[in-house]
């Protein structure tokens, strides 16, 4: 939600199916294909792949943005399993505000595990 | 003193980042609201020893993680109750169910000690997750400190909201002042029933994210990438994460 308000703000049209395995090359968000290489990676188990995510950001970037980056992606890494076990639930403003989005990319699935009966 | 360090960080790290995890680490050897230090160091080691459980990798690929039956690869200093909430929480935090919590929440740990152990975790992941993505070793778990933990409760508590009991923002008090300054977000109530809890993991989240006022001024760029970058990064993370909220 907040990224499709910093387009608003922008006046940048973003494309935020982006966040769900697009490259990014084509959401209009500068660096956007090393980035979510690298968040990938960050969050992944594979030291190769985060070793050479890490160097094309810092090659593209620079290193203050890979630490950003990288506060970032730890920090979400983080706070979704306090949303997830916690059992908060959506502001029901923003789920109105993003239904239509969520709806589109899917995200509506997310969360929808079937329990086996109980004994 | 804590374990961690970023003098010898291989890229810029900024100040207010190298002075908050710190602190945040250090605090997982120290006696707590409801566990002990000795506790709390467990849950940080049991917390990184997941990446190797098989019946973790077999619950990830089934159709619902509640079907498959086994036992944990776990250290052992933990109950085995401790061991499936922090086991689950670090591999399949998106398929967590609110029957699942009231089950383990009745079986040998309550509310309270839930959400400190989430905490625990949650500063692993995120203080892991930080240092493995600037190329950095992950610190070593600080030792347990000596002491006997500090019961709070906090008064006015909402029981409705989400699983756990959160600290109710329509009255007035000084914990509401310090936790929803201007804004009663529920991700910002999520860990309020430890007020300590609450106040560790945003210590950590404002440093590596942005504060609350600065996520919606958009006029301005207070990291070296910018909000669409990091909204981008973030919706990215919570995808791979299966994250709804």
């Amino acid at each position: 939600m907040l990224l499709r308000a910093s387009g608003e703000h922008s006046g940048d049209d973003y494309d935020l199916s982006a966040l769900l395995g697009k490259s990014g090359d084509e959401s209009g968000i500068p660096n956007a294909g090393v980035l979510l290489e690298f968040a990938e990676a960050a969050v992944g188990a594979d030291p190769a792949r985060l070793d050479a995510a890490r160097a094309a950001v810092i090659e593209a970037m620079g290193g203050e943005a890979l630490a950003d980056a990288a506060g970032v992606a730890a920090l979400f890494n983080a706070i979704d399993r306090v949303a997830d076990s916690t059992g908060i639930p959506l502001e029901d403003d923003k789920a109105e505000m993003t239904e239509g989005m969520r709806d589109q990319l899917g995200i509506n699935a997310f969360g929808e595990t079937p329990e086996p009966a109980k004994a | 003193m804590s374990t961690l360090s970023f003098e010898a960080a291989p890229v810029p790290i900024r100040d207010e980042v190298a002075a908050a995890l710190p602190n945040v680490w250090a605090r997982i050897g120290e006696p707590g609201t409801w566990l002990t230090a000795e506790q709390r160091t467990a849950i940080a080691a049991e917390a990184r020893n997941v990446a190797g459980c098989a019946l973790c990798a077999e619950r990830k690929a089934a159709i619902s993680p509640f079907a498959v039956d086994g036992e944990h690869n776990h250290l052992g200093a933990l109950p085995e109750v401790w061991v499936d909430i922090i086991h689950r929480v670090m591999s399949d935090p998106g398929r967590l169910s609110e029957r699942w919590f009231r089950e383990v929440t009745s079986s040998g740990i309550s509310p309270r000690e839930y959400v400190e152990l989430i905490g625990v975790v949650v500063s692993v992941v995120g203080i892991d997750t930080f240092c493995r993505g600037i190329g950095q070793d992950a610190p070593e778990i600080p030792d347990a400190q000596d002491g006997a933990p500090s019961p709070e409760t906090p008064e006015h508590l909402n029981i409705e909201l989400a699983w756990v009991p959160t600290l109710d923002p329509d009255h007035d008090g000084p914990l509401q002042r310090e936790f929803y300054p201007g804004s009663a977000a529920h991700i910002r109530r999520a860990l309020t029933l430890v007020p300590a809890t609450a106040r560790s993991f945003w210590e950590m989240a404002n440093t590596l994210y942005l504060r609350g006022d600065q996520m919606r001024d958009f006029g301005t760029e207070y990291r070296a990438i910018s909000h669409a970058q990091i909204e981008m990064i973030a919706g990215r993370v919570s995808a791979l994460n299966q994250c709804l909220y």
